[in-house]
């Protein structure tokens, strides 16, 4: 009986009822595939560690291993511990033979063995260690494309001359690695001290692979190598090595989560709405069951009943779609992803989103069913009124929610700060987009239009039971959040890719030695800028030591690595000092320490300032310097900068090298980097511009993937606006009457309508746009310390778009009212 | 001899209501004269409202045909009918059926703004003068007590001063004292403009002061010489 009672009730108000199980199955859909993905994201990385990582153990260093390492290492392969294999990564150019093609290339020399774990999948189907034999490469698809090359041919490397044997079809470990630009080149170890590519100070990653005989040993293994590691050696085990995957992934994901958390909260807003407009159909049924004699406790059950039936519906279908969603990500993600990573749904998916789900209808529902205990019986004998389920609110009761909402949402983001941040954020922007929509409505009603159907559009906004504020704050909010991602992400790409200057060097070229460097500069005419670089760890700020297991888990850039300290006397042409009296505080008192200038960014990263003292170690040999003066860059270039300049005085003996920036006309950079390397094969070159056009790809995926993301929170303001439709369908279907007895023709109708959700689309797309470029404006300068560019005509046009969109959608949901002929309605309302 | 305003040939109505077949009207004929009063009386159910309806081209007839001013309305599009119902006739309801968002002014003043009238204004303040609502001419029918939003109808019906009136029980949901008003207000406009008057009404009163009755049963006109109801 109860069960009926409660289907009855859902298709006697189904118009709503699908409205609310839509905006709880929105609110789950982008968290279940988030929290999905990364949940195979992550499992696969930590299950599939040693495959990802290459090895059980894994001994990486930026320059030669230490020989008290090496034998460690050497002692543990002899006592039968493990077997090791080694791959040196470097990025140089690789050339044509017989022509002037030369490509950028990420090498990776290995030794006999590799791969310990995973595969390299080759074209031939053959096995990698048969194929890779001394003087032959095997090489990346987009090398043979690029170089115009086929197997068989030779390739240049440095002073090297090798043949192409076979293609990389699939490589386990290169999602690891996949920030690395250009196509991937595999040689022999033995072959790198023909091609001279390898020197002292280059720019080369070593990595000890370990394959252990327990791979249950592998923290004690770790420990015992760690203990003989030298400065810059790291030893980590599979599982506790931090990988570029998992860094990508983890900010990848936790911004999507935010997204998701944001679209949970707008649908939540739709839940709340919906729900309220089906309860207020119910107005009369609940006073008639009161005056039968029902208590609170019978009408409160049967509707949170009907809640949790229609929110279970709902989270079903959320979880179904959450899935299908993580489907496109990972469609989306391909050549990004593990190979391993399979697409599936785990019990777990579908239990937490269970929970989640079912937390936020209760939440968002709390206060209409509230509401629910204010009616009485006497409400049979009133006209029903919009007003009677809202003041419903106890506050107390609304404050544990709201707390209980920020808990689901820090553990969703996993952050405590971020969450709290992140909720604070968001009431702050509907309060905004609140107070906005009140003054633009309320300025309205005062206006005095002149034109019949504008003024009644606007007065209808009004109507009792429409969700007029309801709609364009969560339009709004939305549309506000979409905006900022869109001008956010232009800016990047303007400041970044698109707007690279005519004037900024489009050719950079590493690893000079200082022997070379005079050498170089003739060679290239002089006409080079050049920048030293020495190699160092920052290991203490006031004597208080880096916590290098917090650093690597920071989101952004870290203390933790190694950085490039450079020196010289003043400002470059793009950077202006911040704080301090020039660069190194002016004149200094001998036996002070010696000064060192930072970068505004290293500043927030190390919350630093001036006066600190700052302890390197330049390989090996210590180094305190003192905090004198903070720098900030004008222009956002792709372009050197450097974290810490000292005086020249204080490095020029450190060992280093220099760093070479060119500005070369684009036709000619192939040819100048083809006779830089075939002249020093140790200097890798790098062109900007083809840099900036993968970089720029990159981009574009992510964006795509955000943009996706963040629409489906527009997708929730659309379902409060046709619900608010729904919920008002007799007040419209009253004006349609009155408009058409009073002499209305149907576009007449069709006017009133459809201004009026042109107001509201105008005003929550300006009311978007307005907070989209506060918001993105304070984002770029303060944050990202980029340029800022409104973008107006695209603005207008997204504003242009939506805007249709929204009458459409408004005039598709009133059709049904408008084409209904008077008489019937006053037939059917005739008692 | 007067010229008929009105002319309604054998007209049916029928719906289908829980796989039913309900009849409500049953071959009405009926003629209305120019300047004409005729009240249609019967018992709740007869058929009164959807006579009316079908008259005024609210609704279609099953079958049958409304002449309205000499012109065939029965097969009109809505769209045709818009400027008819502007301009030719008004319609006065139980329920007044103001639009809740206008205010009385605003109310009084719609068809003359929909038929571009540039007087609208002037002639809502003058009719609500006339019905003295001037002082609440600023307030939404929410505002108004049931009498008060009557008379704000009977304005808005006549502003546009339609040759034919149609009311649909107009005192309906008033008490005696505010029911005496609006039917004087009624029976003056049709005195003094000459206009048409076809009312739907139970009351006595009214029905006496009728140049002519016709009376319904099961949709049906049944002949009555007397005009008590």
């Amino acid at each position: 009986m109860k069960l009926r009672h409660l289907l009855r009730d859902i298709l006697h108000n189904r118009g709503q009822a699908v409205i609310f199980t839509l905006c709880v199955a929105l609110s789950m859909v982008s968290l279940v595939a988030v929290n999905s993905l990364r949940r195979d994201v992550r499992g696969v990385i930590a299950e599939d560690a040693a495959a990802l990582q290459g090895g059980d153990v894994i001994v990486r260093s930026g320059g030669e291993f230490t020989p008290a390492l090496r034998e460690e290492l050497a002692r543990v392969v002899g006592e039968g511990l493990a077997t090791a294999t080694t791959a040196w990564e470097f990025h140089s150019v690789a050339r044509r033979e017989g022509g002037e093609a030369v490509l950028f290339s990420n090498i990776k020399a290995v030794s006999g063995g590799y791969p310990l774990y995973g595969t390299v999948e080759l074209r031939s189907g053959r096995p990698f260690a048969e194929v890779l034999r001394p003087g032959v490469v095997v090489v990346g698809q987009a090398l043979l494309d690029r170089l115009g090359l086929v197997v068989g041919d030779h390739l240049l490397l440095g002073e090297g001359r090798l043949q192409i044997v076979d293609v990389v079809v699939r490589e386990s470990q290169r999602p690891v690695e996949f920030f690395t630009f250009g196509p991937r080149v595999f040689m022999s170890e033995g072959d790198l001290a023909a091609t001279g590519l390898v020197g002292k100070g280059s720019r080369t990653s070593y990595r000890w692979l370990l394959r252990l005989a327990d791979p249950g040993a592998a923290e004690t293994v770790a420990a015992r190598l760690q203990a003989r590691a030298g400065e810059g050696e790291r030893v980590a085990s599979a599982a506790t090595s931090g990988s570029r995957i998992k860094r990508f992934f983890d900010n990848l994901l936790f911004f999507l989560s935010l997204i998701a958390v944001f679209t949970l909260l707008l649908a939540g807003i739709g839940m709340q709405s919906s729900l309220a407009a089906l309860l207020r159909r119910q107005v009369k049924t609940i006073a008639i069951l009161r005056a039968l004699g029902a208590g609170n406790r019978h009408i409160l059950g049967h509707h949170l009943g009907l809640v949790l039936l229609l929110g279970l519906c709902g989270v079903i279908l959320g979880i179904g779609g959450g899935l299908v969603l993580k489907g496109a990500v990972f469609q989306l993600l391909a050549g990004l992803l593990p190979e391993k990573l399979t697409l599936e749904a785990s019990f777990a998916d579908l239990l937490q989103g269970l929970g989640l789900g079912l937390t936020a209808v209760l939440f968002f529902t709390f206060l209409p069913l509230a509401g629910i205990a204010r009616i009485k019986p006497a409400a049979i004998f009133r006209k029903e009124t919009a007003g009677g389920l809202r003041r419903a609110m106890p506050r107390l009761a609304l404050l544990l929610g709201l707390l209980l909402l920020s808990a689901v949402v820090v553990v969703q983001l996993d952050d405590v700060t971020t969450g709290l941040w992140f909720m604070a954020a968001v009431l702050v922007l509907v309060a905004v987009m609140w107070g906005l929509a009140h003054l633009v409505l309320g300025g309205l009603a005062r206006l005095d239009i002149s034109s019949l159907a504008l003024r009644q559009a606007v007065r209808s906004l009004s109507r009792p039971g429409n969700a007029s504020r309801t709609v364009v704050v969560t339009l709004a909010s939305a549309l506000a959040v979409l905006f900022s991602i869109y001008l956010v992400e232009r800016n990047l790409r303007a400041a970044y890719i698109e707007s690279y200057p005519a004037d900024a060097p489009n050719l950079f070229f590493l690893d000079i030695q200082k022997d070379q460097r005079e050498d170089f500069i003739d060679f290239v005419g002089g006409k080079a800028e050049i920048f030293p670089v020495v190699r160092a760890r920052l290991l203490a700020i006031n004597d208080r030591e880096i916590d290098r297991r917090r650093e690597v888990e920071r989101r952004g850039d870290s203390l933790s690595r190694e950085f490039n300290l450079t020196y010289r006397d003043d400002l470059l042409a793009d950077e202006k000092l911040v704080a301090g009296k020039g660069l190194f505080g002016g004149n200094r008192a001998p036996g002070r320490l010696p000064p060192v200038s930072l970068l505004d960014s290293v500043v927030e990263i190390g919350d630093m300032e001036i006066g600190d003292t700052l302890h390197f170690s330049i390989q090996g040999v210590s180094l305190k310097a003192e905090a004198t003066s903070i720098r900030s860059r004008t222009r956002s270039l792709l372009y050197p900068f450097f974290y810490f300049v000292f005086p020249e005085a204080t490095l020029k003996a450190a060992p280093q090298t220099f760093f070479a920036a060119l500005k070369v006309p684009q036709g000619e950079a192939s040819l100048l980097e083809n006779r830089v390397v075939s002249r020093f094969p140790n200097i890798s070159p790098i062109n900007v511009g083809e840099s900036a056009v993968e970089l720029g790809r990159l981009m574009a995926k992510l964006s795509l993937l955000v943009t996706f993301f963040a629409s489906l929170s527009i997708l929730a303001g659309g379902l409060i606006l046709v619900g608010s439709i729904l919920a008002t369908r007799l007040a419209r279907l009253e004006e349609a009457v009155h408009y058409k007895i009073l002499g209305g023709d149907t576009p007449f109708v069709l006017k009133v309508f459809g201004l009026e959700n042109l107001v509201l689309a105008l005003q929550s797309g300006g009311a978007a746009l307005l907070v989209a470029q506060l918001g993105s404006w304070a984002l770029c300068h303060l944050a990202l310390d980029i340029s800022f560019r409104p973008y107006p005509l695209a603005s207008l046009v997204a504003v242009g778009a939506i805007t249709a969109v929204v009458v459409a959608l408004g005039l598709l949901a009133s059709l049904s009212v408008i084409v209904k002929k008077p008489g019937a309605y006053l037939r059917e309302h005739s008692s | 001899m007067a010229s008929p305003i009105l002319v309604g040939e054998r007209l049916c109505k029928s719906y289908v209501r829980g796989g039913r077949k309900i009849q409500v009207l049953d071959e009405v004929s009926l003629t209305v004269d120019k300047g004409e009063f005729l009240v249609i009386a019967g018992s709740s159910g007869s058929g009164k409202t959807t006579l009316l309806s079908i008259l005024s081209g609210l609704d279609l007839p099953s079958s049958g045909r409304v002449i309205l001013a000499g012109r065939d309305i029965t097969g009109l599009s809505e769209d045709q009918l818009a400027p008819l119902r502007n301009r030719q006739t008004g319609f006065v309801f139980q329920a007044f059926h103001l639009i809740p968002s206008l205010n009385a002014l605003e109310n009084v003043m719609f068809p003359a703004e929909l038929g571009k009238d540039p007087e609208a204004r002037a002639k809502a303040l003058a009719l609500l003068q006339r019905v003295g609502l001037t002082a609440r001419a600023g307030n939404f029918p929410e505002q108004l007590s049931g009498g008060e939003q009557q008379r704000v109808a009977i304005c808005r019906a006549v502003i546009n001063r339609p040759a034919l009136l149609f009311a649909d029980e107009p005192t309906g949901n008033l008490d005696s004292r505010n029911s005496e008003g609006i039917v004087e207000l009624l029976l003056d406009l049709h005195r003094n403009q000459g206009t048409t008057l076809v009312m739907a009404t139970h009351s006595p009163a009214l029905a006496a002061r009728a140049d002519r009755l016709i009376r319904l049963h099961d949709g049906a006109v049944v002949p009555s010489a007397d005009r008590t109801l």
